[in-house]
C-alpha cells in the first residue's frame, strides 16, 4: 500500500514530541470524558419503564441489543485494525482508549438490562440481534470493510459507523427522554454519544490527513466507494429503522434524523452533504436533546447528569494560601 | 452519474410519507419549547417559541384534561367528599369569604410566563385524580387552598397570603406548596438535620428517621462526625468497628427505598469533620472507578472544615485527624460538640487520643479532585459559622442545600430505643421572596412579615412526631428559613451587571432591609403570643450584641443607581434610629423564632414563579433542565430579550470571584446559610478550585454548595445551530 507509512517497529511512546497535536487534544478529552455505567443511577428508571407499553419495551430493548452488537464489532474489530494503520503511536494510543470504551458502552447496555429488564425478555432480543437480516447486513457491510486491505476504506467504514449507524437507535432513548421517560437511561447514552461524536471527529480527520497524500485519480476512487458505501448503508439503514420503528409511527422522524447524521459522517470525511435540508428537519426536541455541552441544570432529586469530567489536579502553591 | 440518481431516488422516498407535514402541522409544546434550545432562520434566539409552548400546552394537553365544575361550591364540596381536600381548612371560614378569595385569586389574572413554569406546576403540584390522568386544581385554586391552610381561620391573613403568592413576591416552598389543603399528602415542611451519637442505638433510629422522613417528603441530613472510625474498639476489643461508609450505605438504601407517594425521591445528605480519620475514604466512596461495595451514587457529602485545617495547609503542615471514640472518653462530649481549632494542640499533645496524619494540601487538593469528578463534597466553613450563630449552642452541620445552619443536642436511647434523654433536632421550612417582585411593588416590610407569618405558621402546624428529637427542636425553636430568589433577573432587567460594584451595592442593602424587618415581624409575634423560642435569654438578641454592627455604622448606598432604584420602587432603608427601637423591643419581648433566614437554592419553584434561581447568577441563558418527572426541558432566563441580552452572562463567564463577593454582602444579613454554588469551565485545574475555596473562607461566606463544570463541545463536534453550544 503507498497511501499510507505504517509503523514499523515499536518505539517507547514519547507524549512530549508529537507529530500531529490533535492526538493530545483528543487523547485528553477522551481520557477526562472517562466514565462508567455505574456512575448513573439508572435504577431511578425502573418507574418509569414500568409505564412503557409491552411493544415500547420490546422496541427498546431491540434497540439497545443493535446498539451493543455495533459497539462490540467497533471494539473487538474497528479500533484494532485502525490500529494497525496509525501514522503516529499517539493516534494508536488513542485507539486503545477508542477500543476500551466502545467496550465500556456495549457493558452499559447489559447494565440497563440488567436494572430494568426480565432475563427472558433481554435473551430474546439478542436473539432477534442474531437473526435480524438487516442488522446482520449492517455489521457484515462494516466487516467487510474492515475486512479488506484498503486502510482508507476501514477508516470510511468505521466513520460512517460511528457518525452514522448508530443513530438509529440513539433517537429512541432522545426521545423518551423528551417526554419525560428513562431520563437516566438517556443521561447514560448521552455520555455515549459524547464519546461518539469525539470518535467519528477524529477517525475522519485522520482519514482526510491520509487523503490528502493519494493522488487525485485515488481520491475521486475512494469519494466513489464512500458515497456507494453510505447509500449502501444507508438504503438498508431505512428498512431497520421501518423494522423497529414503523410499529410505534416514529419511522418518518427517524429517517429524518438518519439524514442529518449521514450528512455529519460526510463533513467528518470532508466531504458535502448529500441530503438537503428539507429532509434533515429533526423534531427540535431530538436535536435539543443531543447537545454533547454539560450546561445541564440537575440537583439530587434528578439524577447525575452528563456533565463531571476528571479534572487536572495540580497542587496549591505558598501563593495561594497568603491570607 | 450513478450517486445522484440513487440519491434524488431516495430523497423522493424520503419525502414521499411525510411531506407537507412540517410546514403546516402545529408542533407539540415539547417540540415548541426545545426549539428554544436551537437559533431561529436569521440566528435569533427563539423566545417567543417558548410563549408559544406554554401556550399549546394548555390548549393541547391542560384543558383537556382539567375536570369541569359549575361553581366553587360545588367543586369544594366534590373534592371534601371524595377526600381530596380537608374539610378542616375550609371549615375554619364562611363560605362567602372562601368565595370571596377565590375571585380575589382570579382577578389577577395569572398566566405562567414560561412553559416550563406551566410544565412544572402541572406535573408536580396541582392537585390530581386519583388515578393521576385529570386535573382538579388550576394555579389559583392551589395559591387559596395554601393561603387558606396557613393562616389557619384569620381572614385578613389568608387575603394578604393570597395577594403575595398569586403576585409572585412570595413563594412556599415545595413541600409547602405541594401538599397544603390535600387530604392524602407528605409533611409541609422541607428539610430535616439529625444527628448520629457513638451507639447502635442511636444509628439504628437514624435508619428509622430515614425511612420516616423521606416519606413525608423533603431532604435529610445526618452528622457522621461523632462515629467512631473504621478500626476503632468496640468494647475495648481493637480493630472492631468498620467505621462511617457501611452506614452511609444503609442511609443511601433508605432513601432510595422511601419517596413521597412517588411524587419525588428520598434524598439525603452526611456530614463529616475533616479531621474524622474516615475522611478520605469517606471523600473516595464519590470516586468514578470506586468499587461497588463502597460507592455511594445517590448520596450528597458534606465536609465541616474549621480554620485550623487552613492554618496548618497554609504552613504546609500535616493535619491531624482525631479518633471520635477517644476524644469523646476525654472530654465527655461528642466529637460533633467540640471545637477543633480551639482544641487542636491540646488534642495532638494528648496521648490517651489515637490520630493519624495526612499532609493538609493534599487533603484541599483530593477534595478538589473529587468536586471536578462529582460535584461533592459540600463544605462548611465551621468557625465561620459558630462566629456568626447569635443562639447559644454549636453548628456542626448543615442540610442537603447547605442553607441551614442551627444548633443541635444529642439524644440518648435506651435499649429497646425509647428515649432515656430526648435531644433537639433540626426541621427548617422555607419559603423564597422573588426579588423583583418585591422591589417593583415597593412594600417590603409587609411582604416579609406576612411571610414570616406564612413560615411560623408551618412550623407551628408540622406534626413531626415520627422523630420526636425533631418534632422537640421544632416544638422549641420555630425555626424558619425564608429566602431570596430573581436577584439576577433584577438586576439585568435594571442593566447592572452581576457582582458589579452597583450589583454588590444593591445585594447588601436589600438582604439589611429584609433583615430588618424580618427581625420586626419575629419581634411582633413574641409580643403577640407573650412566647418566645426556647433559650432566647441566652441569645445575642437577648443582651442585644447582635444589633452592634446595625448601630456601629450607617448602612446607605454607596452608588447612585442603588439610590436611585430604592427611591424609584419607595422603599425606605431602615434607620439607625429603627434600629434602636427593634433593639429595645427584641431585647424586651424577645424573638419568636430562633432561625429567620435561610437562602436555598430554589429549583423547582423559581420556574414556577419566573425567577432565577436563588441569588446566583443563571447557568444558561437558556437553561437546559433534566429531571425525572420533566425529561429535557428548556427555560429562558426570566426577563431575557435582545436589549437586556449582554446583562445575563452565564455562571461560567462570571467566574467563581464575583459570585463569591455577592454572597459575602449577603451573608452579612442572614443568620443561616446560603446555597453557594460555584461554577468552573474544564479547563479549570484542581488548583482553581482550591483558590476559590480560600477564597470564600476569607470573605466569610459559611457553605460552598456544589462545585459545577461545564465542557464546551470539542470544535468540529457541536451540533448545528445548537444554542447551548455557543452562548
Amino acid at each position: 500500500m503507498t497511501t499510507t507509512q505504517r509503523l514499523s517497529r515499536v518505539n517507547a511512546i514519547n507524549w512530549n514530541r508529537l507529530q500531529d497535536d490533535k492526538d493530545l487534544e483528543v487523547w485528553n478529552r477522551l481520557t477526562s470524558n472517562f466514565w462508567l455505567p455505574e456512575k448513573v443511577p439508572l435504577s431511578n428508571d425502573i418507574q418509569s419503564w414500568n409505564t412503557l407499553t409491552q411493544q415500547e419495551k420490546q422496541l427498546t430493548i431491540r434497540v439497545f441489543t443493535g446498539l451493543t452488537l455495533l459497539d462490540t464489532i467497533q471494539s473487538s474489530v474497528g479500533a484494532p485494525v485502525l490500529m494497525e494503520d496509525a501514522r503516529t503511536p499517539h493516534e494508536e494510543a488513542v485507539y486503545t482508549n477508542i477500543a476500551f470504551m466502545e467496550s465500556v458502552h456495549a457493558r452499559s447496555y447489559s447494565s440497563i438490562f440488567s436494572t430494568l429488564c426480565a432475563t427472558r425478555d433481554v435473551d430474546d432480543a439478542f436473539r432477534w440481534s442474531e437473526e435480524n437480516p438487516t442488522l446482520q447486513a449492517k455489521s457484515e457491510l462494516i466487516l467487510e470493510r474492515y475486512r479488506s486491505d484498503d486502510p482508507l476504506m476501514r477508516k470510511v467504514a468505521s466513520v460512517f459507523l460511528e457518525s452514522f449507524l448508530f443513530y438509529s437507535g440513539f433517537y429512541l432513548p432522545m426521545y423518551w427522554s423528551s417526554h419525560a421517560k428513562l431520563t437516566n437511561t438517556a443521561d447514560l447514552i448521552r455520555l455515549i454519544i459524547r464519546d461518539e461524536a469525539v470518535h467519528g471527529y477524529y477517525i475522519g480527520y485522520k482519514f482526510q490527513q491520509a487523503l490528502a497524500e493519494a493522488t487525485p485519480e485515488r481520491q475521486q476512487e475512494v469519494k466513489d466507494y464512500a458515497y456507494e458505501l453510505l447509500l449502501e448503508l444507508y438504503d438498508n439503514e431505512v428498512r431497520y429503522t421501518e423494522s423497529l420503528y414503523d410499529e410505534v409511527g416514529l419511522s418518518e422522524d427517524v429517517k429524518k434524523f438518519l439524514h442529518y447524521n449521514a450528512n455529519k459522517a460526510l463533513m467528518n470525511l470532508g466531504y458535502e452533504p448529500l441530503f438537503p435540508s428539507s429532509v434533515t428537519d429533526v423534531d427540535p426536541t431530538i436535536m435539543a436533546a443531543l447537545s454533547p455541552s454539560a450546561n445541564e441544570n440537575h440537583d439530587f432529586f434528578s439524577g447525575s447528569g452528563s456533565s463531571y469530567v476528571i479534572g487536572k489536579a495540580i497542587a496549591t502553591e505558598d501563593d495561594d494560601w497568603a491570607f | 452519474m450513478e450517486t445522484t440518481n440513487l440519491v434524488t431516488k431516495n430523497l423522493a422516498e424520503a419525502k414521499r410519507p411525510a411531506s407537507g407535514a412540517t410546514e403546516t402541522r402545529t408542533l407539540d409544546y415539547h417540540a415548541l419549547n426545545a426549539m428554544l434550545n436551537l437559533y431561529g432562520a436569521n440566528g435569533e434566539l427563539q423566545l417567543d417559541k417558548d410563549r408559544e409552548a406554554a401556550r399549546q400546552y394548555f390548549l393541547q394537553h391542560v384543558n383537556q384534561n382539567t375536570v369541569f365544575f359549575h361553581s366553587l361550591e360545588e367543586k369544594l364540596d366534590y373534592l371534601v367528599e371524595e377526600s381530596y381536600y380537608e374539610a378542616k381548612v375550609l371549615d375554619q371560614y364562611s363560605f362567602a369569604f372562601v368565595k370571596a378569595l377565590f375571585e380575589q385569586a382570579y382577578a389577577y389574572k395569572f398566566r405562567f410566563p414560561s412553559f416550563l413554569g406551566a410544565f412544572k406546576y402541572y406535573t408536580s403540584y396541582t392537585l390530581k385524580t386519583f388515578d393521576g390522568k385529570r386535573y382538579l386544581e388550576r394555579y389559583e385554586d392551589r395559591v387559596c387552598m395554601v393561603a387558606l391552610t396557613l393562616a389557619r381561620g384569620d381572614e385578613a391573613l389568608a387575603k394578604s397570603l393570597v395577594d403575595e403568592i398569586i403576585s409572585g413576591r412570595f413563594q412556599p416552598a415545595t413541600p409547602t406548596f405541594l401538599n397544603c389543603g390535600k387530604q392524602q399528602r407528605g409533611e409541609l415542611v422541607s428539610c430535616f438535620l439529625l444527628r448520629i451519637e457513638d451507639n447502635m442505638e442511636s444509628i439504628g433510629r437514624s435508619i428509622n428517621s430515614a425511612l420516616q422522613l423521606s416519606k413525608r417528603g423533603g431532604g435529610v441530613a445526618f452528622l457522621l462526625t461523632n462515629i467512631r472510625e473504621s478500626g476503632a474498639p468496640i468494647k475495648r476489643i481493637e480493630n472492631q468497628s468498620s467505621g462511617i461508609i457501611p452506614i452511609m450505605k444503609l442511609l443511601e438504601d433508605a432513601f432510595s427505598y422511601a419517596n413521597q407517594l412517588g411524587a419525588r425521591q428520598g434524598a439525603g445528605a452526611v456530614y463529616l469533620n475533616a479531621h474524622h480519620p474516615d475522611i478520605l475514604s469517606f471523600l473516595d466512596t464519590k470516586r468514578e472507578n470506586a468499587d461497588e461495595k463502597i460507592r455511594i451514587k445517590t448520596l450528597s457529602l458534606g465536609v465541616t472544615i474549621p480554620d485550623i485545617t487552613f492554618e496548618l495547609a497554609k504552613r504546609n503542615d500535616d493535619m491531624y485527624l482525631f479518633s471520635p471514640y477517644d476524644v469523646e472518653r476525654v472530654y465527655g462530649v461528642p466529637f460533633g460538640d467540640i471545637s477543633v481549632t480551639e482544641k487542636y494542640h491540646e488534642m495532638v499533645a494528648d496521648a490517651r487520643i489515637r490520630k493519624q496524619k495526612i499532609n493538609a494540601r493534599a487533603f484541599f487538593q483530593t477534595l478538589a479532585e473529587l468536586q471536578f469528578e462529582s460535584g461533592y463534597p459540600y463544605i462548611m466553613f465551621e468557625d465561620t459559622v459558630n462566629r456568626a450563630n447569635p443562639i447559644a449552642g454549636r453548628i456542626n452541620m448543615s442540610n442537603l442545600c447547605s442553607e441551614i445552619l442551627q444548633v443541635n443536642t444529642p439524644t440518648e436511647y435506651d435499649d429497646d430505643l425509647g428515649y432515656r434523654e430526648m435531644g433537639q433536632d433540626i426541621s427548617c421550612n422555607l419559603g423564597s421572596m422573588n426579588i423583583a417582585k418585591v422591589m417593583d411593588a415597593g412594600n417590603i416590610g409587609t411582604s416579609v412579615e406576612i411571610a414570616i407569618r406564612g413560615l411560623t405558621a408551618v412550623s407551628e402546624m408540622s406534626n413531626l412526631s415520627s422523630v420526636p428529637s425533631i418534632a422537640e427542636g421544632n416544638a422549641k425553636s420555630r425555626a424558619i428559613g425564608l429566602g431570596q430568589m430573581n436577584l439576577h433577573g433584577y438586576l439585568a432587567r435594571e442593566h447592572i451587571y452581576y457582582g458589579s460594584e452597583e450589583g454588590l451595592d444593591f445585594t447588601n442593602l436589600y438582604f439589611y432591609c429584609v433583615a430588618f424587618h424580618a427581625l420586626r415581624a419575629s419581634n411582633r409575634l413574641a409580643i403577640e403570643n407573650n412566647n418566645t423560642f426556647a433559650g432566647f435569654e441566652d441569645s445575642k438578641y437577648a443582651t442585644g450584641e447582635f444589633f452592634d454592627k446595625y448601630l456601629e455604622q450607617e448602612w446607605l448606598p454607596r452608588t447612585e443607581k442603588v439610590r436611585g432604584l430604592f427611591e424609584r420602587s419607595g422603599i425606605e432603608l431602615p434607620t439607625q434610629q429603627d434600629w434602636q427601637e427593634l433593639k429595645a423591643s427584641v431585647m424586651e419581648h424577645g424573638l419568636y423564632n430562633r432561625n429567620l433566614q435561610a437562602v436555598p437554592p430554589t429549583g423547582s419553584i423559581s420556574y414556577i414563579n419566573h425567577s432565577t434561581s436563588s441569588i446566583h447568577p443563571v447557568a444558561a441563558r437558556i437553561e437546559i433542565r433534566k429531571e425525572g418527572k420533566l425529561g429535557r426541558v428548556y427555560y429562558p432566563a426570566p426577563f431575557l430579550n435582545e436589549e437586556n441580552f449582554d446583562y445575563f452572562q452565564d455562571a461560567y463567564e462570571i467566574g467563581p470571584e464575583k459570585i463569591i463577593d455577592t454572597y459575602a454582602e449577603a451573608s452579612k444579613h442572614v443568620d443561616q446559610g446560603l446555597s453557594l454554588t460555584l461554577f468552573f469551565p474544564d479547563t479549570a485545574t484542581t488548583r482553581d478550585i482550591n483558590k476559590a475555596q480560600i477564597y470564600a473562607w476569607r470573605k466569610g461566606i459559611k457553605t460552598l454548595y456544589y462545585i459545577r463544570l461545564r465542557q464546551s463541545a470539542l470544535e468540529g463536534t457541536e451540533i448545528e445551530g445548537c444554542v447551548s453550544c455557543t452562548l
